[in-house]
């Protein structure tokens, strides 16, 4: 524990953070590193003692004041640590006595948590409730990036008090998803629970509602949808002695007969070019990554969620390579100096060439794009290398962030398009070309751009040309696409639902709660079934519009243009009727949720088609006589099919949906306490099966 | 009144998914028409038996098919 001397007492959210702003701080740069029951804290020299003391995410939330988990509606709550609201926060009680017991000798309090609703939230709770009270006292540091020298300079400039206005709509968004989430997940739990005997958790919230909604909206209109067939002609030619495809005049043909007319008469005919059409197009460079759009580029180029996105950009974040990355502007300001950046990214061989080629510019001015967020500006790089290897997820994201800033300093790119038209027999075809006369800002963007060139030779009107193949092509009208995790977080933030901050978190609930399923993604039963029940007795609590608007007054706060309290009340007035209706359908609404959780734990114990009689299912089923488990074909009960297979009696096991590489045959995947979870592969025939049991 | 299809309660003969369903199947069929001059059976058949039709599309299908025999 730190000595008796007095020193400033500096807040931080996470462990490495913490280190990185005692390092900074500290004179020497080596602060004593010290921890009390595990939890580590820092103490630096710089002019006076500093003890840099970390959190761990929010160590305080809203819990009920008092009564039990079984009844609904809740309006009286408070903010308590979280050991006391959720099983698994027991270390939080030792990381607040620790805190409380370093507050004791501190003289000044420093919030030195990130800048933004979540993170002023998070340290404004530690200096009210850890150190008695030190929220109107304490003073907040503002940065955007962990390095030295923004940190010391955060430092040097401290803000005299903390952002109240920022922790007041960060509480009031707690309390109001509070409200919403405990109320109305207790109400489909306890309906469940009441008719089936049986407990399951059934979640509902503020956002996840109505993200829900617009899910089950998509997958109806795809399981409702009607193909309708039409006809394209596809064609080829030979000019030069080199063969391109042609397009018909006509994209869409609505009968089989019109098309086979076209394909009739053109089909070994010549044709003459017409016209000649040349188009120059600039494309202005990308504007910064706010938090939203590189989340989409990394779903779009390395597959990652929006989730796994933010985490690896928090760690580049926390390792002073990037700045603060959840943020939704698209500005780039210039004290962020382009230069000092660029300079630094130079030492680095693979931008070695482009950021000294942006250097050489007289002037540099970033292409922003309209979005500001008042706490921080676009996502970019810090010029900081790695001081350690980076993981390939890292990498590619670094990568990623230091590309798109370099590009939006770029030049426009200057494209050219070349529409050849050619007669055939009076029907008109149409050749395409493209090709890049400037790349300019494109080549610091290289690895992510997807152009296809096609050049074409020099062509002339009135030149004949020959055609090679028409082909009469059978379509059909596709249904709209699914969502996927990304596109879904796009919807989101278009409706204006859920912050930056929560957006992913929420999409990885409704996976977690079994209410969707896969990357494109698909509603299963139990989503149906939730969102018939909410729609159905309180259409309001899953309202796009009613949603956005409290999204709106919680965001006034912010500006202190609404008050919490009345954005409060507001929400317990959309509450309360929708409360009142689920509890006067409880009966009803119990039997439909127990019936849709019946089947969906049936669907996660099918494994797969049995390969066997190939018509029925393969099951985890339970032996009558012994209780152990083992597979089984569904069409056995139907005394279709004998099939089955032993399985291990111990771990947990879920079907991987996945095939194994040798058999094909569908793999499970175990989970048994003290071992690494491991695939199961069951069929005794497989290939492999000797290989992995000498392995094992 | 239960739904024809799934056995849920419904007002009409099907339940609401299966009635948008079935709207768009009776819809889709003018347009089958006129592109493919088939009848009614033979359009339940095509939808039936395509990879882009919606599975509540094609259940109603089936049912329309037995019911019609």
């Amino acid at each position: 524990m730190a000595g008796m001397e007095k020193y400033a007492l500096i807040i931080t959210e996470k462990p490495e953070a913490a280190q990185r702003i005692a390092q900074a701080l500290d004179y020497g740069g080596k602060p004593e590193k010290n921890a009390e029951k595990k939890v580590p804290y820092f103490r630096a020299h710089r002019g006076k003692e500093l003890v840099i003391v970390p959190a761990l995410g929010h160590l305080y939330t809203v819990v009920h004041e008092q009564g039990t988990r079984n009844y609904y509606p809740v309006f009286n709550f408070k903010w308590a640590p979280r050991y006391l609201a959720e099983r698994n926060a027991k270390n939080i009680r030792t990381w607040v006595e620790v805190i409380s017991k370093l507050a004791q000798n501190a003289e000044e309090f420093i919030h030195a948590c990130d800048y933004d609703l979540e993170g002023s939230l998070i340290g404004y709770c530690v200096l009210k409730y850890a150190c008695q009270g030190k929220e109107k006292d304490a003073k907040r540091m503002k940065f955007s990036t962990l390095t030295k020298e923004e940190l010391e300079k955060a430092y040097e400039e401290l803000l005299p008090q903390l952002d109240f206005e920022q922790i007041e709509a960060g509480k009031t968004r707690h309390e109001v998803d509070w409200l919403y989430g405990v109320n109305l997940s207790r109400a489909l739990t306890l309906a469940a629970k009441r008719w089936s005997g049986r407990y399951a958790t059934l979640s509902t919230g503020r956002v996840q509602g109505p993200t829900l909604k617009f899910l089950v909206g998509r997958e109806g209109d795809i399981q409702s949808f009607v193909p309708i067939p039409y006809w394209e002609v596809g064609a080829e030619v030979e000019i030069q002695g080199s063969v391109y495809k042609v397009e018909y005049e006509k994209k869409k043909i609505e009968s089989r007969a019109e098309a086979e007319a076209i394909v009739e008469a053109c089909q070994g005919k010549t044709g003459e070019i017409t016209e000649v059409e040349l188009k120059e197009f600039r494309q202005t460079p990308p504007v910064p990554f706010d938090l939203g759009s590189l989340q989409a580029e990394a779903y779009s180029f390395f597959g990652y969620t929006p989730r796994r996105t933010l985490s690896i950009a928090e760690r580049l974040y926390l390792q002073a390579l990037i700045s603060y990355p959840r943020t939704s502007s698209q500005k780039l300001p210039p004290v962020i100096n382009y230069r000092t950046i660029l300079s630094s990214l130079s030492k680095e061989r693979n931008y070695k060439n482009l950021a000294q080629g942006l250097l050489e510019r007289a002037e540099l001015k970033p292409n922003e794009g309209k979005k500001e967020d008042p706490a921080h500006p676009a996502v970019y790089p810090t010029g900081n290398l790695p001081e350690n290897p980076l993981s390939d997820p890292e990498k590619r994201i670094w990568d990623l962030v230091v590309r798109r800033f370099m590009a939006v300093f770029g030049e426009p790119a200057v494209k050219q398009s070349i529409r050849v038209n050619m007669d055939v027999n009076g029907h008109l075809f149409y050749l395409h070309g493209r090709r890049v006369l400037e790349d300019g800002w494109t080549r610091f963007y290289e690895p992510y751009i997807k152009f296809e060139e096609v050049l074409l030779p020099p062509l002339q009107k009135g030149e004949k040309v020959q055609l090679r193949k028409v082909v009469r092509e059978d379509k059909f009208t596709n249904p709209p696409a699914r969502y996927n995790p990304s596109s879904l977080l796009k919807k989101m933030e278009d409706e204006g639902i859920g912050t930056k901050a929560t957006r992913a978190d929420i999409i990885e609930t409704l996976y977690s709660r079994g209410y969707i399923a896969d990357r494109r993604i698909v509603v299963t039963n139990l989503g149906f079934d939730v969102i018939e029940v909410l729609n159905e007795y309180c259409p309001n609590v899953v309202s796009v519009e009613l949603t956005r608007d409290l999204e709106e007054k919680m965001e006034k706060i912010q500006n202190n243009s609404e008050k919490r309290e009345k954005v409060l009340l507001e929400a317990v007035d959309i509450l309360k009727p929708a409360l009142e209706g689920l509890k006067e359908r409880e009966e009803t609404i119990g039997e439909v949720l127990s019936d849709a959780i019946k089947r969906a734990k049936i669907q996660e114990r099918i494994i797969g088609s049995c390969p066997q009689c190939g018509t029925g299912n393969l099951m985890i089923l339970f032996s009558r006589k012994t209780g152990k488990r083992f597979i089984g074909c569904t069409n056995y009960f139907k005394g279709l099919c004998k099939t089955s297979f032993p399985l291990p009696q111990r771990g947990t096991l879920k079907p991987m949906q996945k095939s194994c590489n040798a058999c094909d045959w569908p793999l499970l995947e175990v989970r048994a306490k003290g071992r690494r979870p491991w695939r199961f592969c069951f069929n005794p025939n497989c290939p492999l099966r000797e290989a992995r049991e000498k392995r094992s | 009144m239960k739904c024809k299809v799934c056995g849920k309660e419904a007002v009409s003969a099907y339940c609401k998914f299966h009635e948008g369903a079935y709207e768009n199947l009776v819809k889709g069929y003018e347009e089958w028409k006129r592109a493919l001059n088939l009848s009614w059976k033979e359009y339940l058949n095509g939808v039936i038996s395509n990879e882009y039709s919606g599975s509540w599309v094609k259940e109603v299908a089936e049912q329309l098919l037995k019911s019609e025999g």
